[in-house]
């Protein structure tokens, strides 16, 4: 599969890029020993993926699919979340050239903090994002 | 201090609120406060072999108390005095905002946040402070010209 699939460990999340199925997903806990050793590999492999859409005039048949980011995260720490971060401003620039990409926020039903946290991510790149509440 | 320490610690911490605290948020909130107070405590122990001796008297501290509904949760570490005089002025100015400046001040801060070479993203105090949502209290004693040690206490109220 070209994209990632990296399992989850008790301090890092499951993160899933399947560009087939025109997907992202994190999920679980976020507290990794080294946040860059982490994030830094997941984040360039969406921006030279996204690049490629755009290099290859694909953005047509791209947008067609609609890319989904799924954000379903129970915990992360503060340097997660500046990662965390550096996605959605990755996105937003995409975005703004052109991709249709959609961002679902799933936050469990006892988790306010979660939620906020997400509406404060959404405020910080001006993207509305899809908030799903999960029963637990 | 070490990471597979802070491990056992927090591995300890769940257990414990999981069976003394049946509100999932504040569970979670307890838990999210502590890693930050324990990385703080591993990212600011810069180890040297003076203060390897000042460790005997002065050990990192990081203690959990349930009062009634309450947590108070108390983190004491021995810092360099040009990292006391650094901290003094954020703390202060924390401390100084509503809750809505916090708020602010914490997605302003996402955006703009540099990793530092000890990994931190600068982001642990005002994650304490949106947190809590209290005042954070903290006291430095100067053991001597080159270190003190730095106390802080947070208080999550139900």
């Amino acid at each position: 599969m070209k994209g990632l699939n990296i399992p989850a460990t008790e301090k890092s999340p499951r993160v899933l890029f399947d560009t087939a199925n025109y997907i992202f997903e994190i999920q679980g806990n976020s507290r990794p020993e080294n946040g860059r050793d982490f994030y830094f590999p997941i984040i360039y492999k969406l921006r030279k993926h996204f690049e490629k859409v755009i290099d290859k005039k694909k953005i047509e048949e791209f947008n067609e699919k609609c890319f989904k980011f799924n954000f379903k995260l129970d915990y992360f720490n503060s340097s997660s979340a500046k990662f965390i971060s550096d996605i959605l401003v990755l996105i937003k620039d995409f975005t703004e050239e052109g991709l249709n990409i959609k961002i679902y926020w799933y936050f469990a039903e006892s988790d306010e903090d979660m939620k906020e946290v997400g509406e404060d991510f959404s405020d910080m790149i001006s993207i509305p994002f899809h908030f799903i509440m999960i029963e637990r | 201090m070490s990471l597979d320490v802070i491990d056992g610690i927090l591995h300890h911490l769940k257990i414990f609120l999981f069976h003394k605290q049946h509100d999932k948020m504040m569970r979670k909130r307890v838990y999210s406060l502590s890693v930050e107070c324990l990385d703080n405590i591993l990212k600011h122990s810069d180890i040297s072999e003076e203060k390897h001796e000042l460790l005997i008297n002065y050990p990192p501290r990081f203690i959990v108390e349930k009062i009634a509904e309450d947590f108070l949760i108390h983190t004491g570490n021995v810092i360099l005095n040009k990292n006391r005089d650094k901290i003094i002025p954020r703390l202060d100015k924390l401390n100084a905002l509503t809750i809505e400046e916090i708020n602010e001040l914490y997605k302003k801060s996402l955006a703009n946040a540099e990793i530092s070479a000890k990994g931190g993203a600068g982001l642990g105090l005002i994650v304490m402070a949106k947190t809590t949502k209290q005042k954070i209290r903290y006291d430095f004693e100067k053991i001597n010209d080159k270190f003190s040690y730095f106390a802080m206490q947070l208080n999550l109220k139900k």
